[in-house]
């Protein structure tokens, strides 16, 4: 028999009378309380009568699904799901619950016929460990990464004198701020901030002073603790020293600062000026004499990098400019154009770049962008003419109201620079080497022509670590032999569509940098990182790649879909009798106080 | 009954006034005793706890003078009577014994009663201490913040100063010396005492005299002091025991050294020395070009500073009069001094000398240069820039020699301005000879000439004045002129502006406009003292202007040396024949190799450091780059000790290979090295192909040729 409609209709009059007994009580102060209290009051006596209950969605558990506890799971979750079967791949997790059974190979879960789904708590798996349940459904709900760096990428090889580059993004949910520091030599050469509670990218920039492999490392600091620290492995190699010819119209003193400034730096430098009809002043510095008058395919190949006067160029003979444009498209030789004062013209090399006057006719100084500088670069005069911004060019440098004023563009294997800038020795004259070396470099190696090489190494794996495997990627054209890495030889495997690439796995024993060698090729070194470097990213990686596998291998079949079921949850009657006790005590009280 | 009702009344009454006034005793106890911890802490710096026992005390103080217990209720009615007519003086017939009232008082008490239990409970008129002793809590707690702000700084102060001591580096001394007395000895020229200090790390002046003394505590064969790692010094033992030791030497090297004794190197002790830096002289006055114009007063105010780190032993100044012009210079040199005595050597001096130029023979025309020489104790000289005075030479600027050759137009004004001169001077002259209202009225001309002038070189300036040069002389006006009558154009022509005539138009740049307001300036003083009958105080401005308007003149004017040059007997078969033939072309072959990198020891010893914090262990070959590394940085320690002496000790304890290499040792080498070594310099590469069997090239191929 139902009683609630019974309690509800007495509870309602007992309510109706209280009301009433309130109101019509003589002394009026604090009406309204009394009468909140007293309904109040009814309604918990009712609550407690009729038990109230409400209802949540739960899952109800296949009987068939295991569990895999992975890094970073919650020991609370494990409440939620009443399965018997718990496994975990770690030793550490398996001392914390010892409920749960360690296994060292995800195959014996597929082997195991009751199993039909898996679902794994934590941060998941990696590709290799995945790759192991063949196909075998799973169930991830990862828990989001909070707090941490959740991006990152530097140039790990660099040439000496180039910046060191490390962008990222840092989530911040402390309240308080974060620093981030780059250290290299015990030394903090950049640091940045990030604000309490923010989530914002961050970009640190230095001029690493020393060569060869080096270990910075990022400091992430709350206050005085130290919250991180990452190792940041970067390789910087020596440049090697190019030859460059150089055409001018006549001995000016760009190309002769800029000679000067190559040739001190063991360039191998050729110019020739022209000083009269068919005279010219030459220099051979660092380079064996050869004849110039005439310039021939042979001259061409001789070079990585002409620069030429764009006058000098236009009016080189048939055989010559022949020879000249061969050598650009087909070997990939550089050529610099220096502008003259034609704006535009169908000749090839100026096809692509027309260029326009500014309105001034005596412009001030301006600063320069560089490519790939953050820093804008000292005053230069930069002239008058500019180069229009149009397709198929990129450029290199411009100045602050974006008038280019170097761009680049292809031409077949190689590449043109063009630029109206000559004037660019008064930063010499004025003692500013580093500008002038930054343009220049950035110009020159932006057009060389490429080193052959016969291998190339590229590591694959985002963060190699410890007990992981480490994917390596040899580009190699002939076939490979005799890889060693760390002095353990290792059997590569060709890619079968890209005959040139070998994919190389290697199991790293210790943390710090390896060794990678082929039979003839070149030493080579990539960095392995300890099991506590880039926690937060390599969580990330791994939810990413279990995410991943779930929506590959999505669950279809009914018998292995979770149930969704209303479950009724009963509000416990403690609650009701506070409530209850809390009003009454109200009532009396007041009556006390009048 | 009703008596107790307002017994009750009264005294509840009562008790509200006596807590308000016990409430407010303890504010107003409270406010004291902060205002005064406040003040104790700050100049006695004792415990804040102390305000607990000057709290109760100030509060017993405030109960016992008051004695609010004792308030009678008698007083309250009397309070009640005065701040409520309503009770017609009569509330304090309540507090009677009803047996005692007469029937008058029984029924005023019968009347009052009732109206007393109106009464409120409470006053505003309590709260008033209440509320003052809340004002001066505030006042208090402001004080108590400001002093512990205060009181703060204070102690960050003396912490900072107490950090310094602490910076003092810890010294490690060999076991064998059981004492250490070092005589410092500074130089004559710094006048310091001699002192005595017992520890090895010198801070001294250049050129100072050490004397070691080191007590061993066992007899030892010899004792040495090595400094920068190559002088070795050996002491002499003073007696014959040989466990005193002792040696004198002057140094004038910073560095470190290092005591050895029995061949047992000790620790490296820093050596810095305290460089003297030469006098500073700073000139307040005059400016580094003064003129002197006509009638200003010949000389010149030399106002000096001079300062210096231990003492000024002198200072002269060195003064050149160059007289004539030309070829015909001709100069002469002064050596002036101050007139103050140096021999107290104090290290600043404020000096001030009056130059009067007659004194140094010098005429209208003639330049002074001079500069100041300061020479301090250590006999090390400085000297500023050179300073310019000069007179205006009147003689000069009246000559028309400039304008004899050159620009034959000369407008009539611009000879004005020297005719005023000559004019006014001649007034000078003759003062003594004519009567003072004659004087007057010249000078009072001269002004009116002045003036015209003024109002001709206004309208180059586009002035215009309300009153025409001599409107009254105008005889023909136009305007007057009745055959003009309702003529327009003819007024129009006289009363307006006309700014766009080309032939009025000035073409003037600006810098010519501000000469050539400056110029009106000087006139209008120049007329101004005219005015006033002062022509001697005119003078100067007059000089003034017309030293301008031939500045004017002169700045149209270009002068172009003329040159001789005899060319060569030109060769008529050759010419424009382009013939080039027998032109050689230049070749030019050289090989300049890039300068080795002077810190390649430095940068492999960072690899080798870098493997060292994995390791821990030191190889062989490891051993020898650091020890390369460790002479650079040695030779980096003797020129700056302060900074890079504690890497070399670190770098020396890493070599030493006495236990584990500490990671605090490889960071303090770290450190040193990236401070030392120069940033790497860009320089352009060139980027790797990748071996793609040709790949990328025959793709950039045929984007060449789809482009086409």
């Amino acid at each position: 028999m139902n009683w609630n409609p019974i309690v509800i209709v007495i509870c309602i009059l007992l309510a109706v009378f209280a009301v009433w007994k309130e109101v019509v009580r003589l002394n009026k102060s604090r009406l309204l309380p009394r009468i909140v209290a007293s309904i109040i009051a009814v309604a918990a006596l009712a609550c407690i009568v009729i038990p109230l209950s409400y209802q949540i969605d739960v899952n109800k558990q296949d009987k068939n699904e295991a569990l895999l506890l992975t890094d970073g799971f919650s020991k609370d979750s494990l409440i939620q799901y009443k399965t018997e079967k718990l496994f975990t791949l770690d030793g550490k997790i398996k001392k914390d619950i010892p409920k749960a059974i360690q296994i060292f190979d995800l195959g014996d879960l597929r082997s195991d016929s009751t199993i039909t789904q898996v679902r794994i708590l934590g941060n998941g798996l990696n590709k290799t460990e995945l790759q192991q349940f063949g196909g075998l459904p799973l169930a991830f709900h990862p828990i989001p990464v909070k707090q941490g760096i959740t991006a990152i990428s530097w140039n790990k090889q660099l040439k000496t004198g180039e910046d060191l580059n490390i962008q990222g993004i840092y989530q911040n949910t402390l309240a308080k701020k974060i620093k981030l520091v780059l250290n290299g030599l015990s030394t903090g050469l950049d640091s940045t901030i990030i604000e309490a509670g923010k989530t914002a990218p961050f970009n640190l920039n230095t001029v690493p002073k020393n060569s060869g492999r080096n270990i910075y490392s990022l400091l992430v600091l709350a206050g005085g603790d130290t919250l991180e620290k990452e190792s940041i492995p970067v390789q910087i190699e020596h440049a090697k020293p190019l030859k460059v010819l150089m055409l001018t119209s006549s001995p000016d003193f760009e190309s002769r600062f800029l000679k000067n400034w190559l040739s001190e730096n063991g360039y191998a430098v050729v110019v020739r000026s022209a000083i009269s009809k068919d005279k010219f002043n030459k220099e051979f510095i660092n380079i064996e004499q050869f004849p110039l008058d005439h310039l021939s395919a042979a001259v061409f190949n001789k070079f990585d990098v002409l620069i030429g006067d764009l006058s000098v160029l236009k009016t080189l003979n048939s055989a010559e400019a022949a020879a000249l444009q061969q050598d650009v498209n087909q070997k990939g030789l550089g050529v610099i154009v220096r502008a003259d004062s034609a704006l535009k013209s169908d000749y090839w090399m100026q096809r692509n770049f027309s260029s326009d006057r500014l309105a001034v006719k005596d412009p001030a100084p301006v600063s320069l962008i560089l490519q790939g500088k953050m820093a804008l670069s000292a005053k230069l005069n930069a002239g008058i003419v500019y180069i229009n911004n149009q397709n198929n060019i990129q450029s290199l440098v411009s100045d602050k109201q974006g008038h280019i004023l170097a761009a680049s563009t292809l031409a077949g294997a190689g590449k043109l620079v063009f630029t109206p800038l000559n004037s660019t020795f008064s930063w010499v004259l004025g003692g500013n080497k580093t500008d002038y070396a930054g343009l220049w470099s950035l110009l020159i190696s932006k057009v060389t022509r490429k080193l052959p090489t016969s291998e190339n190494w590229t590591v694959k794996s985002a963060i190699p670590t410890l007990s992981n495997p480490v994917e390596l990627l040899l580009e190699s054209a002939t076939i490979p032999s005799d890889i060693q890495i760390e002095g353990g030889t290792i059997g590569p495997k060709q890619n079968a569509f890209i005959p040139f690439e070998w994919l190389v796995k290697y199991w790293p024993t210790s943390a710090g940098w390896q060794s990678v060698k082929q039979a003839n090729g070149m030493l080579k070194w990539f960095y392995v990182y300890n099991n506590a470097d880039w926690r937060s990213i390599r969580a990330l990686k791994k939810q990413a790649d279990t995410k991943a596998y779930v929506i590959q291998h999505a669950i279809n079949s009914n018998v292995t879909k979770q149930i969704q079921e209303k479950a009724t949850i009963t509000v416990r009657k403690i609650y009701f009798y506070v409530l209850l006790l809390m009003a009454c005590a109200f009532l009396w009280l007041e009556a006390r106080f009048r | 009954m009703a008596n107790q009702a307002g017994i009750n009344k009264i005294s509840s009454i009562r008790n509200w006034y006596v807590t308000y006034q016990l409430l407010a005793d303890v504010l107003f106890a409270a406010a004291i005793s902060l205002a005064l911890m406040a003040l104790l802490v700050y100049i006695l710096h004792i415990s804040i706890l102390w305000i607990l026992p000057v709290f109760m005390l100030s509060l017993m103080a405030m109960l016992f003078v008051h004695k609010w217990w004792k308030t009678s209720e008698l007083s309250i009615a009397n309070f009640l009577n005065q701040q409520y007519p309503e009770l017609e003086e009569s509330s304090a017939l309540v507090l009677k014994n009803e047996a005692q009232l007469n029937l008058l008082e029984t029924l005023q008490l019968q009347k009052v009663q009732a109206r007393l239990q109106e009464v409120p409970q409470w006053h505003n008129s309590f709260l008033k201490r209440i509320k003052l002793a809340l004002a001066l809590l505030l006042f208090a707690s402001v004080l108590v913040w400001l002093s512990g702000r205060l009181v703060s700084l204070n102690v960050v102060k003396a912490e900072r100063s107490l950090s310094i001591e602490k910076n003092v580096i810890s010294e490690k001394i060999l076991p064998q010396i059981s004492a250490v007395d070092i005589v410092i000895n500074p130089p004559l020229y710094t006048g310091k005492p001699q002192r005595n200090q017992d520890r090895f790390t010198l801070n001294i002046e250049d050129g100072a005299t050490v004397t070691w003394k080191i007590s061993t505590n066992i007899p030892v064969k010899k004792v040495t002091l090595l400094f920068n790692d190559k002088e070795n010094i050996d002491l002499k033992y003073i007696n014959t025991d040989k466990t005193q030791w002792q040696i004198a030497r002057t140094i004038n090297k910073p560095g470190f050294y290092q005591v050895s004794v029995d061949g047992k190197l000790s620790d490296l002790y820093q050596l810095q020395i305290v460089p003297d830096q030469p006098p500073v002289i700073r000139i307040k006055s005059p400016k580094q070009y003064t003129y002197i114009d006509a009638g200003e007063a010949q000389r010149v105010n030399i106002d000096a500073a001079i300062n210096d780190d231990y003492g000024v032993s002198d200072a002269l100044i060195f003064a050149t009069v160059a007289k004539g012009s030309g070829e015909a210079v001709k100069f002469k040199e002064y050596k002036l001094d101050f007139g103050a005595s140096f021999n107290s050597h104090q290290p600043q001096y404020n000096l001030q000398k009056l130059v009067s130029l007659p004194a140094l023979n010098m005429e209208p025309g003639d330049e002074l240069y001079f500069y100041i020489q300061a020479t301090d104790t250590h006999q090390q000289q400085s000297r500023t820039d050179v300073y310019t005075v000069s007179i205006q030479d009147t003689a000069q600027l009246l000559s028309m020699d400039g304008m004899l050759s050159g620009v034959n137009q000369k407008p009539e004004f611009f000879r004005s301005e020297r005719q005023i001169i000559l004019d006014t001077e001649k007034l000078l002259k003759d003062r003594d000879s004519i009567t003072t209202a004659k004087f007057n009225d010249r000078s009072n001309d001269l002004g009116i000439d002045q003036k015209l002038l003024r109002l001709r070189y206004g309208k180059f300036l586009g002035e215009e004045s309300e009153s025409d040069i001599n409107p009254a002389d105008v005889k023909d006006d136009p305007v007057g002129d009745i055959k003009n009558y309702g003529n327009a154009a003819v007024i129009l022509d006289k009363y307006t502006d006309k700014h766009d005539n080309a032939e009025d138009a000035q073409f003037f740049d600006p810098e010519l406009k501000k000469q050539l307001k400056a110029t009106l300036t000087e006139m209008w003083k120049a007329e101004l003292q005219l005015r006033l009958y002062k022509p001697q105080d005119a003078l100067p401005f007059e000089y003034k202007a017309l030293r301008l308007l031939k500045d004017l003149q002169q700045k149209s004017r270009m002068y172009v040396a003329k040159t001789s040059y005899n060319p060569p007997a030109l060769k008529l078969e050759k010419r424009l024949s382009g013939d080039l033939s027998k032109i050689n072309q230049p070749v030019s072959k050289s090989d300049i190799k890039p300068g080795t990198d002077q810190y390649e020891n430095l940068k492999k010893a960072i690899q080798v450091l870098a493997q060292l914090k994995v390791t821990f262990q030191i190889t062989g070959t490891d051993e020898h780059v650091l020890a390369l590394a460790n002479q650079q940085l040695s030779l980096k320690a003797s020129a700056q000790p302060g900074v890079y002496l504690s890497a070399l000790s670190a770098m020396r304890r890493i070599l030493s290979k006495q236990g584990d290499v500490k990671l605090n040792d490889i960071s303090l080498v770290e450190k040193a090295i990236q401070k030392t070594i120069a940033p790497a310099a860009r320089t352009p590469v060139a980027t790797e192909s990748s071996a793609d069997m040709g790949l990328s090239a025959e793709y950039y191929k045929n984007l060449n040729r789809l482009n086409r």
